[in-house]
């Protein structure tokens, strides 16, 4: 609804208009607005240790280029899905919070796939670009840390293949029906049992 | 699809250039996108593609333009994906409601409430700090075209301003 402005307001507003400056001014402030709080969390390691993980990364790649191993033994999501997680290390964190069941009902949504059953312990969930297309992403609190949780309803692969990269292992497994989820954890983690949890859990709404 | 093999400098210098930016990066996806959720996911999407192809910028002095070009191309992905454009009614108060001044909450709902075409010239210029050259080649226009554009949002603003303190509801 409109509101009538009293002729001080009026005159204070033509003054502040005709002061190009004093506008500008308030121009700017008008559209620096600040991230979202959440951005702001802070990391689950300190500096040093994403030195650290960078470095394992480098290394990681380096030997990984070394190595005779066949090309078809690792995803070739893989890079994609380990560069994913690492753009969002506040979701890495080891925490007894868990997800609201509406607020991942929301995501799965939206990522167009739905859980029929527990995975466990969901710590993180958000819809997230991924090779084009939103999906659902989203953190199972493993025995040794973290586990991410990739949902990619347009990603098909034959047989499950394993992701060892940038310290994480996992795997990306094929969704009866089309489709696959990436299970990434840290590399003592026992992805197994959430593995079968969200094989027997996970469908797609398309 | 094979990784590249950064260095710590590669990643040092990306976190320098970019990082910086960072927060200008998510303002001006927001005021693309009118929507914190998708400019969150514009903006990260946007971030992993220029780690990609880091290698590529070699004057660092262009990285703010190459940037913005990048997350503008990842934002007009976004919304081909998406069928149907909607804002959400309660972004636009939890946005104005941010804010001390009530002028400046009144200024950013009226921006808010700008067309497309006004709006993301005004965002580059005020908010990115883009000359009005630099504009055009983003924008793929004529710099009279922005300059027409930018004076039009201006004149816009400026009557909301001054008419009634509000702009009308926007077109949701």
């Amino acid at each position: 609804m409109k509101t009538k402005l009293t002729a001080e307001e009026r005159a204070r507003r033509e003054a502040i208009v005709s002061d190009e400056a004093r506008f500008e001014a308030l121009l700017e402030a008008a559209f620096k607005i600040d991230p979202p709080k959440a951005r702001r969390a802070p990391p689950r390691w300190p500096a040093i240790f994403a030195v650290a993980a960078t470095l394992v990364l480098a290394a990681g790649a380096w030997l990984g280029l070394r190595t005779d191993a066949p090309s078809y033994n690792v995803s070739p999501l893989s890079p994609d899905i380990i560069a994913h997680i690492h753009h969002e290390p506040n979701a890495l964190v080891v925490t007894a919070s868990t997800v609201p069941d509406a607020e991942l009902a929301g995501v799965l949504q939206r990522g167009r796939a739905s859980l029929a059953g527990p995975v466990g312990q969901v710590s993180y969930a958000k819809l997230c670009p991924f090779r084009g297309q939103m999906v659902a992403h989203f953190v199972v609190q493993g025995e040794r840390g973290p586990v991410t949780v990739m949902l990619l309803p347009d990603e098909h692969v034959a047989e499950a293949t394993p992701i060892d990269e940038g310290g994480f292992k996992g795997t990306v497994v094929p969704i009866e029906g089309g489709g696959s989820v990436a299970i990434v954890g840290q590399p003592d983690e026992n992805l197994e049992e959430i593995r079968n949890r969200l094989l027997n859990a996970v469908s797609w709404k398309l | 699809m094979k990784s590249k093999i950064f260095s710590l400098g590669d990643r040092r210098r990306y976190e320098r250039v970019v990082g910086q930016l960072r927060q200008d990066l998510y303002r001006y996806a927001l005021w693309l996108s009118r929507d914190p959720q998708v400019a969150e996911d514009v903006v990260q999407e946007s971030l992993l593609r220029a780690w990609r192809g880091f290698d590529g910028l070699q004057d660092e002095t262009k990285a703010r333009q190459w940037l913005v070009t990048i997350v503008r191309r990842e934002f007009f992905r976004f919304k081909e994906r998406q069928r149907e454009e909607t804002v959400d009614p309660g972004i636009l108060a939890e946005i104005a409601d941010e804010v001390a001044d009530p002028l400046v909450e009144e200024l950013r709902v009226a921006i808010f409430a700008l067309e497309d075409a006004y709006r993301e010239p005004l965002a580059l210029q005020v908010l990115m700090g883009h000359t009005t050259d630099e504009i055009a080649g983003i924008m793929g226009l004529t710099q009279g075209a922005v300059l027409t554009r930018l004076h039009r949002a201006r004149e816009k603003l400026k009557q909301a301003f001054l008419e009634d303190g509000t702009l009308d509801p926007v077109e949701i």
